[in-house]
């Protein structure tokens, strides 16, 4: 726990102090991790999202069409894709494949001395290892929940428009009249916020291996473990911040 | 006479109640080679990691150009470190950089010299360990003496003022040892670079060093046993010390159990009994 605090307060120096006093963020590393992070996991967001969007419309058909409500079906996927299964699950995707990716390597890295090597030639690993990172993964995964977004309201687009008849023109009109702003945003927030989380306590787990590659294994299973499960709490409370104040 | 360039007063370290240093004491003055010699596992890579700052001792005192550096903070042991030159028992070398990204590494991160003198500066410095032609390769696709030499390669990019070397032969050919062995007396001898290189090869040991010094183990273990100029090594009345330097498996250092601790931890500690 202290070690995640002083290495948030690290990379937020590297990253908003530092420039000013002339050590700027090199962009090199940055945009080879977000290829890493971001890029790479376009194909698996897709589907993930696109196989979620399909289910909810499917569930959300079922049960309206017996209500006599089946053009509801839109509001339905819009509104619980936006605002929480696209944060989330691109968040479990971007967990099992970048945050334990993170953790792993670091985690070698400090066991094969490449950490305490970097120290000695006065490489700060924070700034070489860990900021690249960081600001690939908080612009990387809110941008991944985009794209998520609307591939999983393409799935429920396939539903609706091969199931249920409606017009493609429609279904989107329905999506933009019920959603709101809002329901983007707070998605967007949570995905920053997920984003942080994660890469901070994947660096955490990676830095913190002891004793060989048993200790990377370990660190990497737990990480993934309190990675999901801050997660969720989160968004528990995001929600609850969000949604849940003033009514 | 000018301040020595590391002393070391006292240094104790212990891991559990294991003590791996036991009050060592040593200073090394500019431009010489000091040569840590001792059995494998009796803590030379330990002082090493101490004298570097990457350990911090139990108790005692370190100082590298006059500065302690215990208790320094980790902006100033930084700058310490640009400095001085650190080449690992087993290389370090980063696995994600090819073997002249690696060594090029300390020159972009700590320096701001145009792109094109790197690459100059990497390939003599790679000229230098005799590993011309090989920086496109990454440090799983070669062998291990090989990778050694790109650690002493990427410990002296910087041209540092101190090089730590922790056996930097042991793995090399004769020929291969005879040159590093020649680089390093060049960078001490011409450049007047101060050098701490560990080393178990005698042969090596002798032809560089110009200051030795011995760790002991079992009993002695974490002491300094001897210490001295080579001749004064070579000559000393010490008989493990003699031992050590020819290389001799029966003597008064204790390489193996005695017969009856030997039976006893086959059979089972007496202790393990009672439980
Ligand atoms: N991080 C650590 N935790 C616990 N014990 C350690 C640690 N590092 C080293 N030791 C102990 O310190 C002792 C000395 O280890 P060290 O690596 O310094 O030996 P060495 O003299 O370099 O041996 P070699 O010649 O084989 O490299 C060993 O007995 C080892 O078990
Ligand atoms: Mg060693």
């Amino acid at each position: 726990m202290r070690d995640w605090f002083t290495l948030n307060a690290q990379v937020l120096y590297w990253l908003l102090v530092a420039p000013f006093r002339g050590v700027p963020v090199r962009l090199g590393p940055v945009f080879e991790q977000m290829v890493r992070i971001g890029v790479q996991a376009v194909p698996m967001t897709a589907l993930t999202s696109l196989s979620i969007g399909i289910t909810l419309a499917m569930q959300g058909a079922h049960e309206l069409t017996r209500m006599g409500a089946a053009s509801f079906v839109p509001d339905l996927v819009a509104m619980t894709i936006l605002r929480e299964l696209g944060p989330l699950l691109v968040g479990v995707v971007v967990i099992g494949r970048s945050g334990s990716a993170v953790t792993a390597e670091l985690g070698t890295m400090k066991v094969s001395e490449e950490i305490e090597a970097l120290e000695v030639m006065a490489i700060d690993p924070m700034r070489y290892l860990v900021l690249p990172r960081f600001v690939a993964m908080l612009v990387m995964l809110p941008a991944l929940t985009v794209f998520g977004n609307y591939i999983g309201m393409a799935g429920g687009w396939a539903i609706c428009h091969f199931s249920l008849d409606m017009e493609t023109a429609s279904y989107i009109r329905r999506l933009v009249e019920s959603s709101h702003p809002m329901d983007l945003y707070s998605g967007m927030v949570k995905s920053v916020v997920f984003a942080w989380l994660i890469i901070t306590i994947s660096c955490v787990y990676g830095l913190g291996v002891k004793g060989g590659a048993e200790g990377v294994g370990r660190a990497t299973t737990n990480s993934v473990v309190v990675s999901i499960l801050t997660m969720l709490i989160a968004d528990a409370c995001l929600t609850a911040i969000f949604f849940f104040g003033e009514s | 006479m000018s301040e020595p360039v590391i002393e070391v007063r006292d240094l104790v370290r212990k891991f559990g109640d294991r003590t791996v240093l036991n009050g060592i004491s040593f200073t090394v003055e500019k431009g010489d080679t000091m040569i840590i010699m001792g059995g494998s596992g009796c803590g030379k890579s330990t002082l090493l990691r101490h004298i570097i700052g990457s350990m911090m001792p139990t108790s005692g005192s370190i100082k590298i150009f006059g500065q302690e550096t215990t208790g320094m903070t980790p902006q100033e042991l930084q700058k310490l470190r640009l400095r001085f030159g650190m080449n690992f028992q087993f290389g370090a070398l980063l696995q994600s950089l090819t073997v002249g990204e690696n060594v090029a590494l300390p020159l972009i991160e700590n320096s701001d010299v145009d792109p094109e003198i790197v690459d100059l500066v990497v390939k003599m410095k790679l000229e230098l360990v005799g590993l011309t032609g090989f920086e496109h390769l990454k440090p799983a696709e070669i062998s291990g003496g090989m990778r050694k030499r790109v650690g002493l390669a990427r410990a002296v990019a910087l041209d540092p003022e101190l090089l730590f070397s922790d056996e930097p032969t042991s793995g090399l050919d004769p020929i291969m040892t005879a040159v590093i062995d020649q680089l390093t007396l060049d960078l001490t001898r011409k450049l007047d670079m101060t050098a701490v290189v560990v080393s178990h090869d005698m042969t090596s040991a002798f032809r560089i060093g110009t200051k030795m010094i011995m760790l002991g183990a079992g009993k002695k273990q974490g002491r300094i046993i001897a210490m001295g100029t080579p001749d004064e090594i070579r000559n000393s009345d010490n008989p493990e010390v003699q031992q050590f330097i020819n290389g001799r498996p029966d003597g008064p250092i204790p390489l193996k159990l005695a017969k009856e601790d030997y039976i006893d931890s086959l059979i089972g500690h007496p202790r393990m009994n009672e439980r």
